[in-house]
């Protein structure tokens, strides 16, 4: 099978689970009940003014013509319009989506900076200290909240020790935002020269940068060290005789597709989870607002939001796919 | 409790007395894990006896004091005892835990027989429910169902026990393929077995062994998930005393410096998702050996 087949193949695969989830959100946020009309209404309004609402937005209309609606503008790259701010959902998504993305690439490159040498060390010597430390702090990143460590580093880190600057969005009051090329506060005013306003973005992102990486470090240093425990334990890796720092550093090569693999998996459900560090830090990014739509029931936010995050975690799975099929030589291309 | 049943099924075959200190050997940390979970059950069973205070009896003159002798954890902006509320909190945890296992359960195991033996248009509809799941975030789902069905106890337990049933399905149903074309399997069907009984009488025993130390997981997740609705404002509302719903009343205070409201609740929470999390580590090692401390 070509890669070009390969790719065709696994795009038929994703429409229906794109479909699937389109229609489970849409159903979701209509048997709700938050209704915009109630909301936009007001308390004061009465029945004919709410028939006048439902039927501007359409919701008078029978559920699959309104989905079937929905999904005609859909295939035209139309959200919708949030019906909270007016603006159109696709372009919110676009402006907020880069603020989520900046914490979640910095966090996850420090988590895997951590996690990785960490877990190959705790497979060197299975419980070993080290390796009883390393797992038992694991399991903490596992069970501790994001929220819950985020205020109690707010706590440390602001209020008594005056280090991180307030837990309100971005930038500090007195920068402008650098003009946008990549959408990271912090590259964009580097590449654009703007050293002070750099330095406010680095010194907003530190704090939920390295509480993000320490929910990502977790997962990431127990799968690390269960996979390079199954190298290490191989019988390929012994028989050739060789000494055992040379063995480790075979056996380790043969480690890394698994693991850029498995963190690949892990990156799909952390735009989710990025979004509760967004709401404590004022971040203002995708995940902030998706959980504002979801609770003020902004259909159409709602719906835009889902879908981002089942396309961004479809696409990562495409993307791991085609990764092993080029570090792996071994990899034949199956469904 | 379910603990106990846990430790049942991990252990048959062993002689039950006289092995507490083998396990506790084997594996330290089903030990701990064990420990600090059947400490927390007995703190939510006997709540009212601890608790100084009522859960949500208010001192209005008392508001916002920090730890001392009459408030061990401090009191919260509504003047309650924070340590009363934080040992009640417990009650909740379990009440939305043990619960929502036992659904996943009910659910998820007969559709994971039933799709692995009989297979066909069945089995690809589960696994289609998993694919879609699959791409899902957890949470962002949990927090539209309970925002959309409303907000009690009873909505947050089936929501949890609903979104984790595919996971044991998918657990027993691979399982079921592995011992569908067994013999004793066979020789059941040659008996004359009707296939209810196959399934539940001859399958199931061997195919939610796999799933035992999934279940302290998943119940980790289902404290976690359900504290993290209340937290965000869905589910379980104030002065409720829920441990999420705590930390949410203790978060406008932190950036003023009353920590001790959204600390007490949170560490409470990180103990018990602990507990279970190792509970369930330690599960997969007493039954797996060969894999210690693998997989997810």
């Amino acid at each position: 099978m070509s890669v070009r087949r390969f790719l065709l193949r696994r795009l038929v695969l994703v429409v229906p689970i794109l479909l699937g989830i389109t229609f489970l959100t849409f159903m979701l946020v209509r048997i709700g009940e938050q209704s915009p009309v109630a909301m936009l209404g007001g308390p004061m309004a009465d029945q004919a003014t709410f028939a006048i609402i439902e039927e501007e937005l359409g919701l008078d209309r029978p559920f699959f013509v309104q989905f079937g609606i929905y999904l005609g503008k859909l295939v035209q790259g139309d959200l919708g319009d949030s019906w909270q701010s007016s603006e159109r959902v696709a372009d919110e998504i676009r402006n907020r989506l880069p603020a989520s993305l900046e914490l979640l690439i910095f966090s996850v490159l420090l988590g895997a900076l951590i996690g990785v040498p960490v877990g190959l060390r705790s497979a060197q010597r299975p419980n070993g200290l080290f390796d009883q430390v390393s797992r038992f702090v694991s399991l903490f990143g596992f069970s501790v909240p994001t929220y819950w460590i985020a205020l109690m580093s707010i706590f440390v880190f602001f209020f008594l020790l005056r280090w991180s600057p307030p837990p309100m969005g971005r930038l500090n009051i007195m920068s402008f935002p650098p003009p946008r090329l990549t959408g990271s506060y912090f590259i964009d005013s580097i590449v654009s020269g703007n050293w002070s306003t750099a330095w406010s973005a680095l010194g907003h992102l530190t704090l939920p940068v390295i509480l993000f990486s320490i929910i990502v470090a977790a997962p990431i240093i127990k799968h690390t060290r269960a996979i390079a425990l199954e190298v290490l334990s191989s019988d390929y890796a012994r028989a050739q005789g060789l000494r055992p720092k040379t063995v480790r550093r075979i056996a380790l090569r043969n480690a890394i597709v698994p693991i850029l693999t498995f963190i690949g998996t892990e990156l799909t459900g952390l735009l989710a989870a990025v979004s509760l560090l967004e709401l404590i830090f004022a971040w203002g990014g995708l995940g902030q607002w998706g959980l504002n739509a979801i609770l003020l029931g902004d259909f159409a936010a709602v719906q835009g939001y889902v879908l981002v995050l089942a396309v961004f975690s479809v696409s990562i799975f495409v993307v791991i796919d085609l990764l092993v099929l080029v570090l792996e030589p071994r990899a034949t291309l199956r469904s | 409790m379910t603990d106990v049943s846990l430790t049942g099924t991990a252990l048959s075959g062993f002689s039950w007395r006289g092995r507490i200190f083998g396990i506790a050997r084997r594996s330290p940390t089903f030990a701990i894990g064990f420990a600090i979970v059947a400490a927390f059950a007995l703190i939510a069973i006997f709540a009212d006896i601890i608790a100084p205070f009522g859960p949500i009896e208010t001192f209005s003159r008392e508001v916002l004091i920090p730890p001392g002798a009459k408030f061990i954890f401090g009191a919260d902006g509504n003047g309650m005892d924070v340590f009363s509320r934080v040992l009640h909190g417990a009650r909740y945890a379990f009440g939305i835990a043990v619960p929502s296992a036992a659904l996943m359960l009910v659910i998820g195991v007969p559709l994971g027989l039933i799709a692995g033996y009989k297979g066909g248009v069945l089995d690809e509809i589960v696994l289609r429910i998993m694919d879609v799941l699959r791409s899902f975030p957890s949470i962002v789902l949990a927090l539209a169902v309970v925002a959309a069905t409303g907000q009690s106890l009873v909505n947050v337990v089936l929501v949890i026990g609903f979104l984790d049933a595919p996971i044991f399905a998918r657990l027993v149903r691979s399982e079921v393929l592995a011992l569908r074309s067994s013999g004793f399997i066979e020789s059941a069907v040659a008996a004359g077995n009707p296939t209810w009984r196959i399934l539940f009488v001859h399958l199931m025993p061997n195919a939610i062994r796999g799933s035992t130390a999934m279940i302290a997981v998943r119940m980790a997740w289902a404290v976690r998930i359900s504290a993290t609705l209340a937290f965000i404002g869905v589910g379980i509302q104030a002065p409720t005393p829920e441990w999420g719903a705590m930390i949410r009343q203790g978060a406008e205070f932190i950036i003023s410096g009353e920590w001790w409201v959204a600390l007490f609740p949170g560490a409470a929470l990180v103990g018990v998702v602990l507990g279970f999390n190792l509970l369930g580590d330690g599960l997969q090692d007493l039954l797996d050996p060969r894999r210690k401390a693998t997989g997810k």
